[in-house]
């Protein structure tokens, strides 16, 4: 009797505090058989989001669980966890860093006392070196309290090329890109459903952001474009898109980026005045244009002026 | 110690306060400090229309801003010296060109950081010891301690290479327009590592020689505002148009590193 009561107590206890996670929880979507992902909003980073702008989540398999992206704040990385954790109590053994942008990153310190393998591409800690510390300030200035918490955790499991992680009765292949939206993008194959978890290799609807190579990225979609998925996660946009049909519209942007900012270089017109000449078809179909188009001129105008 | 050097140390001595939006009189003081140190007592004036900075208003990468400086043709043919100042920056002396005989001040460009909103002043200095000034006021933020590098495998693997873009000419006696591409991270040193949490070490172009058949366009100074992978747009008259010429470029760093390259000037086309 006093046994059941402190059970029954234990019992409430966990009730509450599970109501209380659930609550605090990420909404979350399964758009695969154990392949939940939470829709990040479109938009910029701000207190009102806890930088929550990415597409972020986890997928399980019979043994552990993979958190893809632990999200973009201390905050948003404990809700995912929460989220987690309303689904299964399977240990999280991996958090993967599909790459350095602070809406992916931040919210790793949420999972520390798991004692996750932290997965990144073999460039991560190169560039997380010489940019965390600036989006960590940016991060604070952008979010004020919201950012309590958010810091930089450096990976300590790299790819250099692949890697296979096995999660029971799942394995996931995780490939390292050469240069394309970052220097250190990492695309993530679950072979059971067919879904390639592409992150930022990967934008929809929302305007894609050139941060490392935009001959690189060109590139790399061809390659990613031959795999057999039948569904893509994106880092931006819906959380599932049909593969590879859902790549073409940001095929199409890269591509008339490439060759009009290559004519305007040719022109001799400047850097500073490029973007005005370069894809204005594109005005229009992509959210954000105004606030990304001219900065991705700009990279793309300092890249291919050394061909 | 040169006096570049001892005047920056004066620059950010007097620099590194509060990030409180300066009031205009406030920034006015600031170039007063500046023009001081840079200058001492020496007489700087107005220079009206006669120099002109080319900056975008408002720039969408704080890390690469292209800034030019325009000398009109009444007082190009005196200047020897052009000074670029970001009165907001860390190291506010961005770049200093001593220029030679067969350049044509009338219009040289590079790329910089800019690390708050500020104003640029370009300072036009004759042969005869005048200065003239003057100022643009530019939106950016961020461009001092924000890492521009996108690829660091390329940019290691680059380090010291440079390439150059010739206008096209049609008659041997226009001058010779150029666009010199340099390779170099130009490490400002205020970008922290979060992991170690020491700063990455500064390393920085300290100085650029062009010269065209061995004479001098121009000497560079400069130092941690200039871009990563920077820029420079320049023009040559040559003395002697119809001999070939030869652009030469010769980098120290301030790792004592040398890079040089040269690049024969093609000839006009014929029309």
């Amino acid at each position: 009797m006093k046994i059941s009561g402190i059970l029954a107590a234990v019992g409430l206890v966990l009730a509450t505090v599970s109501t209380h996670a659930e609550n605090l929880a990420l909404p979350i979507t399964e758009i695969a058989a154990g392949i939940f992902v939470h829709n990040g909003v479109q938009g910029e980073a701000s207190a009102a989001n806890e930088d929550g702008i990415a597409n972020i989540g986890f997928i399980v398999g019979a043994d552990a669980v993979a958190v893809i992206d632990p999200g973009g704040s201390f905050a948003e990385g404990t809700a995912l966890r929460a989220a987690i954790r309303a689904h299964t109590d399977r240990p999280i053994r991996y958090v993967i860093l599909t790459h350095v942008h602070p809406d992916h990153i931040f919210g790793a310190a949420a999972f520390r006392d798991d004692h996750p393998d932290f997965v990144g591409h073999a460039k991560l800690p190169g560039t997380l070196a010489q940019r965390g510390d600036y989006y960590l300030r940016r991060l604070r200035s952008a979010l004020g309290d919201e950012a309590a918490g958010s810091e930089v955790v450096p990976p300590t499991l790299l790819v250099s090329d692949r890697l296979d992680l096995d999660l029971g009765g799942r394995h996931l292949s995780l490939q390292a890109h050469g240069p394309a939206h970052t220097d250190n993008d990492l695309t993530i194959f679950d072979e059971n459903t067919r879904t390639i978890w592409l992150a930022d290799l990967l934008f929809v609807d929302r305007i894609p952001a050139i941060d490392g190579s935009i001959v690189g990225w060109l590139k790399e979609l061809d390659e990613v474009s031959g795999i057999p998925a039948e569904r893509a996660v994106p880092g931006h946009g819906p959380i599932s898109v049909p593969w590879p049909a859902a790549a073409e519209p940001e095929r199409r942007y890269l591509e008339a980026v490439a060759r009009q900012t290559r004519a305007a270089i040719k022109a001799g017109i400047g850097i500073a005045d490029a973007w005005r000449h370069v894809a204005n078809s594109e005005r229009g179909r992509w959210l954000l244009f105004d606030d990304y188009h001219p900065r991705n001129v700009t990279a793309a105008y300092k890249e291919l002026e050394w061909e | 110690m040169t006096w570049f050097t001892s005047a920056l140390l004066v620059v950010l001595v007097l620099g590194g306060a509060a990030r409180a939006e300066p009031s205009e009189a406030e920034r006015a003081a600031r170039w007063a400090d500046l023009k001081h140190a840079i200058f001492g007592d020496r007489v700087v004036e107005d220079a009206g229309d006669r120099v002109v900075i080319d900056a975008p208003m408002r720039a969408e990468d704080a890390a690469l801003v292209p800034v030019g400086i325009r000398v009109a043709q009444t007082l190009a043919p005196e200047v020897r010296g052009l000074y670029l100042v970001i009165d907001n920056n860390p190291s506010p002396l961005a770049a200093h060109f001593l220029l030679g005989p067969i350049a044509d001040p009338s219009e040289i460009a590079t790329r910089v950081r800019i690390d708050d909103y500020t104003y640029l002043h370009a300072v036009a200095e004759t042969a005869d010891g005048r200065l003239y000034a003057t100022a643009r006021f530019i939106k950016a933020a961020g461009g001092c301690s924000a890492p521009a590098s996108k690829d660091q495998a390329l940019a290691l693997e680059r380090l010291g290479k440079m390439k150059v873009n010739f206008a096209e000419r049609t008659k041997p006696d226009q001058p010779v327009k150029a666009k010199l591409l340099i390779s170099h991270p130009n490490n400002s040193g205020l970008q922290m590592d979060q992991v170690t949490r020491n700063y990455i070490p500064a390393d920085f172009m300290q100085r650029l020689d062009v010269t065209y058949n061995g004479q001098s366009v121009f000497r560079l100074e400069s130092d941690v505002s200039i871009s990563e992978d920077p820029t420079f747009h320049f023009s040559i008259r040559p003395a002697d148009p119809a001999t070939p010429g030869v652009v030469k470029a010769e980098i120290l760093d301030s790792s004592q590193r040398h890079f040089s390259q040269s690049w024969p000037v093609p000839a006009a086309a014929q029309m």
